[in-house]
């Protein structure tokens, strides 16, 4: 069985409008946006930019369909909601005074359906230099806050991550269905579940409710031995940045990056830019997949977590049996097995 | 079969977001856009991870008995908010709201459960 949606055709994967109106260079680059409303604020990063006469846009890494007539632009996003169906977000507005405003609505059917609302873009400021370390205290365990993730499903694929996912089994060859790891990638993305950070003098372990999966960050510099396997979680070290903590892992294993099941290669790294507020009870997270081998732009998520002492980490115990059971009723075991070597990402 | 809702009867005693909370997509299993209601008896439970699922047996128009597989999200999830493995026993009745498979005709991915005595569980709002 696959979605409809996954099929290629169906969505342009690169939507390209001739320019219409006047061209106005001023729209071109890097813009942070930020949607607001009755739902959930969301941020995100926009890049507008032009091959020939035409406009060309992503948001989060992925592409997004884009009109620009004059000081005029509207840009409809693919998202996924937290079930996995998949929306559209149309944001309509001007360029003015430097800045990008205007209104989004939402379109198609999702578990939960999203309000519109107001949105802005303003222009990406430039990285800054790097601060002499601030080490603040993350240590504790958070839970997932609402909102901040555009969650963008489509990506910018590679011709070669493309014929990959071409012959990908939504459900069927999702890793966790059958209780199997997942990786950090798309872990660190998901929603639902909280994680607990232990601080130790150079380092930092991240336990994850979510498949019960651990995670050093070593932030004394060590590197990984040479007979360091890949693995889905792979090896991370960290560093302050001033008070942020920035993560960077490698060592990861061939997987998948999120629900629509575009691929990991072996050699990916992750970069992760966390963040605490000021008061210290909120955590964010801007997190980088690099694998220029599947994606053509680097794909971002974004994620905030509040701080909750009250919880604790609960045991993940994963039994496959249902998973087997059903496609045994359902008379596909046959066509699950004869695929097995699928599930294998080169 | 079918079960008419009485949403401002019912109390809402325990409260989530049942799929709203899934790691990995519905979407290819179940639609977004059809829904379906069903009532029966809860002939066997699986309270795992990584989903939950009550099968239940209900009596079709036409007599005889189907058996529907309704599936909802992870138990470390549900547990947080008070819905244990005890909450729904094999034999209990119960009416359930859920968006439908794709190809199974028989598949529910749960929004809501009505237990006997009015209690409803997973979203409030919808």
């Amino acid at each position: 069985m696959r979605t409809r949606l996954s099929r290629r055709g169906l969505f342009v994967s690169l939507a390209l409008f001739p320019l219409a109106g006047a061209a106005n260079d001023a729209l071109v680059g890097d813009w942070m946006l930020e949607l607001t409303g009755k739902g959930p604020r969301l941020v995100g990063q926009l890049t507008l930019g032009r091959q020939g006469d035409t406009w060309v846009a992503h948001v989060e890494g992925g592409p997004a369909e884009v009109r620009v007539d004059g000081d005029n632009l509207d840009v409809r996003i693919d998202s996924r909601d937290l079930a996995g169906f998949v929306f559209y977000r149309r944001l309509s507005g001007r360029y003015a005074d430097g800045k990008l405003s205007g209104t989004f609505t939402i379109e198609g059917a999702t578990e939960d359906p999203e309000p519109g609302g107001q949105w802005t873009g303003v222009r990406k400021l430039p990285d800054r230099a790097p601060e002499p370390p601030r080490p603040v205290d993350v240590s504790g365990i958070w839970t997932p806050a609402p909102g901040v993730d555009f969650r963008k499903y489509t990506m910018d694929l590679t011709d070669k991550a493309q014929a990959w996912f071409e012959g990908y089994l939504m459900h069927y060859d999702q890793p966790n269905v059958r209780c199997v790891s997942p990786g950090i990638v798309a872990m660190v993305a998901w929603g639902a579940y909280p994680f607990e950070i232990l601080a130790d003098d150079g380092r930092l372990t991240f336990i994850y409710e979510v498949e019960s999966e651990v995670r050093r960050i070593f932030l004394d510099g060590r590197e990984p031995p040479e007979y360091y396997p890949t693995s889905p979680m792979g090896y991370s070290t960290g560093y302050w940045d001033g008070s942020a903590l920035v993560v960077e892992t490698e060592l990861l294993e061939a997987n998948v990056r999120d629900f629509r099941g575009e691929p990991v290669s072996d050699g990916a790294r992750m970069h992760e830019r966390y963040s605490l507020s000021d008061d210290g009870r909120r955590l964010s997270a801007v997190i980088t997949l690099l694998d220029p081998e599947n994606y053509r732009v680097p794909p971002v998520r974004r994620r905030e977590w509040v701080r909750d002492p009250a919880t604790v980490i609960l045991p993940y115990e994963c039994d496959p049996d249902s998973f087997y059971r059903q496609m045994y009723d359902e008379g596909k075991l046959d066509m699950y097995f004869e695929r097995s070597e699928r599930r294998l990402i080169e | 079969m079918a079960s008419a809702c009485r949403p401002a009867a019912i109390a809402c005693l325990l409260l989530l977001q049942a799929q709203a909370d899934a790691h990995h997509s519905f979407a290819a299993e179940f639609t977004a856009e059809e829904t379906a209601t069903v009532s029966g008896t809860v002939v066997e439970v699986w309270f795992r991870n990584p989903h939950v699922r009550y099968y239940i047996e209900v009596e079709a128009e036409n007599g005889e008995a189907q058996r529907w597989d309704t599936r909802g999200t992870s138990p470390s999830l549900l547990v947080r908010r008070g819905w244990t493995r005890d909450t729904i026993k094999v034999g209990d009745k119960v009416t359930i709201m859920g968006h439908k498979g794709r190809e199974n005709p028989h598949l529910l991915s749960i929004i809501w459960v009505e237990l006997a005595d009015g209690t409803r569980l997973g979203k409030v709002d919808y």
